[in-house]
């Protein structure tokens, strides 16, 4: 019995083109179960070197012929769920995300990941959960400074690419604001013009020495650093407690745990 | 509804800003200093988290909601940084034995202007240091001129600064009701802090303070709300009342109440004024007094932490404060967390099957969760659980093997004995939030992960995220 592979490109409508063509080769080659066709993106492409895989070359409009079959057929929800496990660092997560969606579009259980005794199923949520974990962390430790001319930047280095959620989180907190955020791991910056939609720009040659702050800048950092300081009880101290509420990796980036100030 | 001229014809404070910030508005060494004290003195504040209200932004102004709150930070002592938590003033004409601002101690004092407090919470806000600002107070000159000083904040904060992220103010006991409902429009959550789990105990501690008085702004927010929401329901645009609700904390340790005593009044305040949250603070010793336990004394974590396992016991899993608790045994197990003791104590109800009891049955089961309880239910509909699936599912089996069966069969041979699962159970760790010190035992959590237990220490998961 023969197994196909299909490698894709590793974003959100790779992944999603991939699927539409795995679907299209089980139809047109009459594959008997899907369990034989396998996905996979990014780094997981790499490391292949056969001569029967399938190289998919993206296709918006096949990624958004996919788009409107999950929302129509699952739920809005459902596809924001697989987006985020499409964004996750997860090694299998296109093959994963692919076969949960079979078996959703086949049971049509709009509870997509009840069936968490399936390994697909249990791999996609798993994935869904860690994107979704550190979007909620990042949504509150990302630190902005201002800049001259009162633009806002943040850097930060996600383990999952998931600087899209993080702009449409701050573009609707901050809709009249200049700001940017700096994806160092992934070397992408997302970029919001006060009242305009926001946009991802690819860049690797991002000179941060270059950046001025604005004359408050230092002022409001000492403040919050004194506040924080000010703001623990002494007789509870315990480091513990914080360092698993605030795993160390996202210290680098916060303003409160820079000596400097 | 009131107007701005209201307010100028109070003669309030009321100049609006102008200016861009430090330069010229404020003078930063001051501005430091006052911050340093009055967040000192804010920090005993447990309610800080800033959950409760989904509001998007509007498109124009700074700001929106998240209905499960955003912790930004997490201070020295494990307790999520949520909000500018600050008092508006340390100043304070009352006495209360337990506080540090109380009119006898001799401590530094300050006092923000409203203008102050708006800059702080706009630029803190826009870097992403906060969610919204926490203000409360110590009495100035009397409880009403209080309560307006700390409605011109925050009128001046949505009107003028058009701030529309979280705000959660104190209501001042005693204070005239007319500005305890002026301020319900302009806030998201308002909360009368208990101080003392009975009338008794605040007696003692806290001589100017009286239950009823503390009780009365508590049931005029509450017919706030409820009004509120009929109001929406009628028209559109009405302003919300304390759209995310009222909370209150009680300091535990200082008097001498029983777990069952605070547990009763905790439920009491649930069901009888709707409270979104209760808070039980454990009580630092820092002011001498032969009414307090002596300074130095312990600060009574643990129990602290079992009072927040019984009050998620009552929230999310149905239990009743009598089901935990009786007037003969008034107080919880140290050794074991109060889920465990109950399941104990009703082992006629165990073991239960996973794959047919209903989900408040499968909730009671130590070792189960409010998650792993719907996971459960979702994932046996494609078909029974095994063993296997409830470990991957996130149920922790090695403490719920003795009260299930998962087609009809225990995990081990096990016996239904409570001497022989209590010490099978006291041999696992439990993970506690802070160190064990002095005491040595070995205990169990309810607790599956560590969201819940972000939430009991001041984390953000109020609503217990979407679960599949
Ligand atoms: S009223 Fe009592 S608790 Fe509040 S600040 Fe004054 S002394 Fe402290």
């Amino acid at each position: 019995m023969e197994e196909y592979t299909l490698l894709c490109e590793d974003s959100i409508d790779g992944i999603l083109t991939g699927i539409y063509e795995a679907y299209q080769i089980k139809k047109e080659e009459g594959v008997e179960s899907h369990d034989r066709i396998h996905l996979y993106a990014g780094e997981m492409v790499q490391q292949r070197l056969c001569m029967h895989d399938i190289h998919i070359k993206t296709d918006l409009e096949k990624s958004h012929k996919v788009i409107r079959t999950l929302v129509e057929k699952l739920s809005e929800e459902n596809y924001y769920d697989l987006c985020l496990a499409m964004v996750s660092d997860g090694q299998d997560k296109a093959d994963a995300v692919y076969h949960t969606v079979v078996r959703a579009l086949q049971t049509k259980d709009r509870n997509m990941f009840a069936g968490l005794q399936n390994d697909y199923i249990l791999k996609a949520f798993t994935y869904q959960r860690n994107a979704n974990n550190e979007l909620m962390h990042l949504r509150g430790f990302l630190r902005f400074h201002e800049l001259e001319q009162g633009i806002l930047y943040a850097k930060t280095g996600p383990k999952n690419q998931i600087l899209p959620f993080l702009m449409a989180h701050f573009a609707d907190r901050l809709p009249s604001e200049n700001f940017m955020i700096y994806d160092e791991k992934h070397q992408v910056f997302g970029v919001h013009q006060k009242q305009k939609e926001w946009y991802l720009v690819q860049s690797d040659s991002f000179q941060e020495e270059e950046l001025v702050f604005s004359k408050d800048e230092q002022c409001y950092a000492e403040l919050f650093c004194h506040f924080c300081e000010s703001i623990a009880i002494r007789e509870r101290t315990n480091e513990n407690l914080q360092r698993n509420m605030l795993p160390l990796r996202f210290r680098g980036y916060m303003t409160e745990f820079q000596s400097k100030y | 509804m009131f107007c701005k001229d209201d307010v100028k014809r109070k003669n309030m404070l009321f100049v609006p800003p102008f200016g861009d910030g430090m330069g010229i508005g404020m003078e930063m060494k001051t501005v430091m200093e006052k911050l340093e004290i009055l967040s000192d003195a804010a920090k005993y504040d447990v309610a800080c988290t800033s959950s409760g209200v989904d509001r998007k932004g509007n498109g124009k102004d700074m700001g929106n909601c998240i209905k499960g709150g955003i912790c930004h930070s997490f201070a020295a002592d494990g307790r999520c940084i949520s909000l500018l938590k600050i008092l508006l003033s340390n100043e304070c004409i009352f006495d209360c034995k337990y506080c540090l601002n109380r009119k006898s101690n001799d401590v530094p004092r300050a006092t923000f202007t409203p203008r102050e407090v708006c800059e702080l919470t706009m630029n803190f806000y826009k870097r992403n240091y906060i969610e919204g600002l926490f203000l409360s107070s110590g009495i100035i000159e009397n409880p009403t001129y209080t309560m307006e000083l700390i409605f011109q904040v925050v009128f001046l904060l949505r009107t003028f600064y058009h701030f529309q992220g979280y705000i959660h103010v104190k209501g001042i006991p005693g204070a005239d009701p007319d500005i305890i409902q002026k301020t319900g429009f302009y806030v998201d959550r308002m909360s009368v802090n208990l101080e003392l789990p009975t009338a008794d105990g605040l007696k003692l501690l806290a001589p100017n303070k009286h239950r009823k008085n503390i009780l009365a702004p508590m049931r005029q927010i509450q017919n706030g709300i409820i009004q509120g929401k009929q109001e929406i329901v009628q028209y559109k645009n009405a302003p919300s009342f304390v759209p995310s609700g009222q909370s209150t904390q009680m300091i535990i340790g200082a008097t001498p109440e029983s777990d069952y005593q605070i547990m009763s009044v905790a439920q009491g305040l649930y069901d009888k004024f709707n409270l979104k949250r209760v808070f039980y603070s454990a009580y630092v010793s820092i002011n001498a007094d032969k009414d307090l336990p002596a300074l130095h004394t312990g600060t009574p974590l643990l129990r602290e932490h079992r009072l927040y396992q019984a009050d998620w016991l009552l929230r999310f899993y149905q239990f009743k404060a009598e089901e935990l608790l009786t007037e003969k045994r008034p107080n919880f197990n140290v050794l074991l967390d109060p889920k465990c003791d109950w399941a104990l104590q009703h082992l006629e109800q165990f073991p239960v099957e996973i794959n047919r009891a209903d989900y408040h049955t499968l909730l009671r089961v130590p070792g189960i969760g409010v998650k792993s309880a719907q996971r459960i239910c979702g994932a046996r509909r494609t078909g029974n659980l095994r063993f296997e699936d409830l470990k991957k599912i996130g149920v922790v089996l090695k403490r719920a093997l003795y009260f299930i069966t998962c087609n009809g069969k225990m995990m081990y041979h096990t016996k239904m004995e409570e001497d022989y699962i209590t010490r099978n159970l006291l041999a696992l760790p439990e993970k506690l939030p802070f160190q064990k010190d002095t005491m040595t035992y070995k205990q169990l959590t309810l607790f599956d992960d560590k969201v819940e237990t972000a939430e009991l220490f001041g984390g953000q998961k109020e609503i217990l995220q979407r679960v599949v």
